[in-house]
């Protein structure tokens, strides 16, 4: 980042042409939450902005989607564990925010083993989590955007470095769900893209040669 | 290249706009640049990788909440005609195994390349251009093919194969700005394709490679019927599209598709008497026009733009202006004898309900000849119902302009209306400006103009033999805890859901079980044509009592996309010939083909190869906890 950016707001009515971030900014609502450790956060600024990032809605006393979902979170925060904190975070929002104060948050985190670096449970304002998960989930659909519920069994995955929104179901095998979120992986070299596609070929190569055809890959 | 090495002293620019470690300077460019072979060709991609960042200025969003688009006038623009593309010979030529170190994406080989050696190249290359929908409005930012939008159209004849070859030259990184994805993977809805070149929604490739899809332009039944299949089989009417998985609705609407249309003896492209030809309005954008829809929405003009509001999230907030061919509300001059309109479809999620409305407000008929880019076996009129075309239908329609005395000017009528923004009168007896697509301004022949056609023919084919089926197979698609799913399960490249023999045929139940869902879903299967045999509907509480419904008439021919309203069954048979590998099936409204309301089918070449797969499918299955899908060790 150049020096002068710093000095420079990127939300409200400072976006200038060019400025990438002005319009991922708009697009995700800068909300006061606490965190599971009771600490106040903006939800753009201080979790969000220029990090690659998996969303997700849950509740302490949801018994339907969420311990699997959460325990799926688990699974994928072990894959990436190394990047966990430095570079990927995960953060999982209530959906009932009257009901889940940070100490209850955390007891579920704990519960779940998911007090984990780099993941973070969130709470707030009611009207500002309806906010913030229509702007991250919404369907467009009045008879499924109502039900908070459709919105506990998605991931989003957000790189607001490169303006990048990928969703996936957490139900989803752990594969799908890993490569979703490699999907908002920053771009890569021109050397390794080419290394990846020669990679690639040669995997196909011994793919056709062994089925006939491209069964796996 | 050059102009990377006219930068002079704009080393460090370069590395910039790069945005990647190990970047692009210009001495190694210099240096590389007097190589030659391999490295000439992975430098001179290089090259066109920085460039990538070249192009318009990217687009600023204009926030969240969907804008009302700026006022425009109607009829201002005239309608515009995708041009042909031009053939080109590619370099470095097209070869069977993928040229990896030519800059192409990893695939297969190409499936019966000796046989379908092709002889005609197009390139398409995907870039960012400035497209303008309406002359009251400022140019938009959109991802187009070869600077067009909608793309440039190959004409393609049966017997002639072809390669397009598919570049992308997308922005990416910081210069990205929009919520496209600039990785790519080209679809030809419903090219009787090899798995390789069928853009397979997991067979995206980034920038700067490319990718050759090869298209045999046969007919399905090669295997059967020799040289170049059944003709019965025939296609015209066809349209290339990303497919990217997870991102088709964001790159579709930004722009990158167009139409693709392959002509043979009944339908040549042209008007004359030649042995077996229709003689159906035939000259294209002069008789026969192809009319590709979709709408969209404007943010307020800022910056010389106005820009397409962005497709954000798992819905697109849909479109408040109606696009034909890439304008708003246009008018074409036609004169008083047929013209065949190639009616398409291009989504996202939009189904249109069209009618001809005569200015005393009365309909006028227009005439269907084809479905889905398929004849029907013999043309019928609508002179009293709409014409509803769903997300990647075609209709191929015949309207006769002489019905109508020069001077006066016909509407294309669509069911909603549109935001027009500036106060017009009716243009014609109880229709409101806002529900008007396009304008027809009637006029006598001039003698330079191509005569009329003879009258449409009232047997247009004979339809191939029917499908006997050897299996049958269901595909349910319904919706749980947010997620649109096929057979209980979301997308996944790596899982397959139904295994089918080379060279045999199934009949398959399409079922739309979303509880409490109104949705309609425009369901597309991949690979060949099918055949519709019943749809019935549920009509109580009880999930097993349904009843039949009358097939349409355009229902009775063969189909790529069939409907599927709430509660609905559709039964179809289709064949699996000519090739194997990775194929879709998938629904159309492609903000739920992005939910991943998708699955992925694969043909084998073998019966061992087809009870081993179907085998391990029903393990998958038993781990999950549910029954199996197949019978007899997988082979029913």
């Amino acid at each position: 980042m150049k020096r002068r950016e710093l000095f420079v707001g990127t939300s409200g009515n400072t976006c200038v042409q060019g400025v990438r971030t002005c319009g991922t900014a708009d697009l995700i609502p800068n909300v006061a939450l606490r965190t599971h450790d009771d600490v106040p956060v903006r939800f753009y600024d201080d979790l969000v902005k220029g990090r690659q990032v998996v969303i997700n809605m849950m509740y302490a006393t949801c018994e339907g989607l969420c311990p699997a979902v959460t325990s799926r979170l688990v699974e994928v925060h072990r894959a990436l564990a190394p990047r966990m904190g430095r570079d990927l975070f995960m953060y999982s929002i209530t959906l009932k925010p009257n009901e889940d104060g940070p100490a209850a948050l955390r007891a579920f985190a704990d519960m779940h083993g998911a007090l984990l670096p780099g993941w973070t449970f969130l709470t707030g304002d009611a009207f500002d989590i309806d906010t913030l998960r229509f702007a991250l989930f919404r369907h467009n659909h009045i008879k499924f955007d109502l039900d908070p519920n459709f919105h506990a069994g998605q991931l989003r995955i957000i790189n607001d470095s490169i303006n990048r929104w990928v969703h996936v179901t957490p139900l989803a095998s752990k594969a799908t769900v890993l490569q979703h979120i490699s999907w908002a992986d920053p771009p890569k070299s021109y050397e390794q893209r080419m290394q990846d596609n020669r990679a690639l070929q040669d995997e196909i190569g011994r793919e056709v040669a062994k089925y006939g055809y491209r069964k796996v890959i | 290249m050059a102009r990377i090495l006219r930068g002079s002293g704009k080393r460090s620019g370069v590395r910039k706009d790069l945005g990647v470690p190990g970047g692009l300077d210009r001495r190694s460019v210099l240096k590389a640049g007097g190589l030659l072979g391999a490295a000439a060709i992975l430098t001179s991609n290089k090259a066109a990788f920085a460039q990538t960042s070249g192009g318009p200025t990217p687009p600023v969003l204009c926030g969240i909440d969907p804008p009302t688009s700026p006022a425009t006038t109607p009829f201002r623009d005239t309608l515009p005609v995708p041009p042909p593309a031009w053939p080109v010979l590619l370099s470095p030529l097209p070869t069977e195994a993928a040229n990896i170190s030519g800059g192409e994406a990893a695939r297969a080989n190409h499936q019966r390349w000796a046989q379908f050696l092709p002889l005609l190249h197009y390139r398409m290359n995907a870039a960012p251009s400035l497209h303008r929908h309406h002359s009251d409005l400022l140019p938009s930012y959109m991802w187009t093919f070869n600077g067009q939008y909608p793309a440039p159209t190959p004409l393609n004849f049966y017997g002639v194969p072809s390669i397009v070859r598919f570049k992308n030259n997308l922005p990416e990184g910081a210069q990205n700005t929009t919520f496209g994805v600039p990785e790519i993977t080209v679809h030809l809805h419903n090219g009787h394709t090899a798995s390789e070149s069928d853009g397979f929604a997991q067979d995206f490739f980034l920038p700067p490679l490319f990718k050759d899809n090869h298209y045999a332009n046969a007919y399905a039944g090669i295997d059967d019927f020799g040289g170049i299949g059944d003709p019965r089989e025939a296609m015209h009417t066809f349209w290339f599209h990303d497919h990217r998985a997870a991102f088709t609705a964001n790159n579709n609407y930004l722009g990158l598709n167009g139409m693709y249309i392959v002509y043979d003896a009944k339908d040549p492209g042209h008007e004359l008497a030649t042995s077996g030809s229709l003689r159906l309005p035939g000259y294209y954008g002069i008789t026969d026009i192809p009319l590709i829809l979709t709408d969209k929405r404007f943010c307020a003009a800022a910056n010389g733009r106005n820009e397409v509001f962005q497709v954000i999230g798992n819905g697109a907030p849909g479109g408040d202006k109606w696009v034909v061919n890439g304008k708003i509300q246009p008018r074409l001059t036609v004169r008083r004898r047929k013209y065949r309109f190639r009616v398409l479809n291009t989504g996202p999620a939009k189904a249109w309900t069209l009618s001809l409305i005569r200015p005393d407000g009365t309909q006028a008929p227009i005439t269907v000849v084809a479905v889905d880019a398929n004849f029907t076996v013999s043309p019928f009129v609508l002179s009293n119902t709409p014409l509803n075309v769903q997300v990647a239908m075609r209709f191929d329609i015949i309207i006769d302009f002489a019905a109508f005395p020069a001077g006066t000017s016909v509407y294309l009528k669509e069911a909603t209306a549109q935001n027009v923004g500036v106060v017009v009168p009716d243009p014609a007896i109880g229709l409101p400006i806002g529900n008007v697509l396009m304008r027809f301004d009637v006029v006598n022949r001039e003698p330079w103009f191509p005569a009329d056609t003879p009258a449409i023919p009232g047997t247009l084919i004979a339809m191939p033999d029917p499908i006997v089926p050897d299996a049958s197979f269901q595909w349910e698609f319904t919706l749980v805890g947010g997620q649109f799913l096929i057979n209980g399960l979301p997308f996944d490249h790596n899982r397959v859901d139904h295994v089918v023999l080379k060279g045999s045929s199934e009949e398959w139940t399409l079922a739309n079980d979303v509880a409490a869902g109104n949705w309609n879903h425009p369901v597309h299967i991949h690979f060949e044509e099918g055949r519709i045999m019943s749809r019935r509907v549920r009509v109580s509480q009880n999930p097993d009592v349904f009843q039949n419904l009358p097939l349409l008439p355009e229902e009775l021919g063969r189909r790529d996309v069939y409907p599927l309203p709430p509660q609905n069954r559709v039964v179809l048979r289709m064949r699996f010939r000519d090739f194997v590998g990775r194929y879709l099936i998938h629904c159309h409204n492609m903000n739920h083909e992005d939910d991943f309301m998708m699955a992925r089918w694969d043909i084998v070449e073998t019966v061992e190869e087809l009870a081993r797969r179907r085998q391990e499918i029903d393990q998958r299955r038993m781990l999950a906890g549910l029954p199996p899908q197949y019978k007899h060790g997988g082979l029913v």
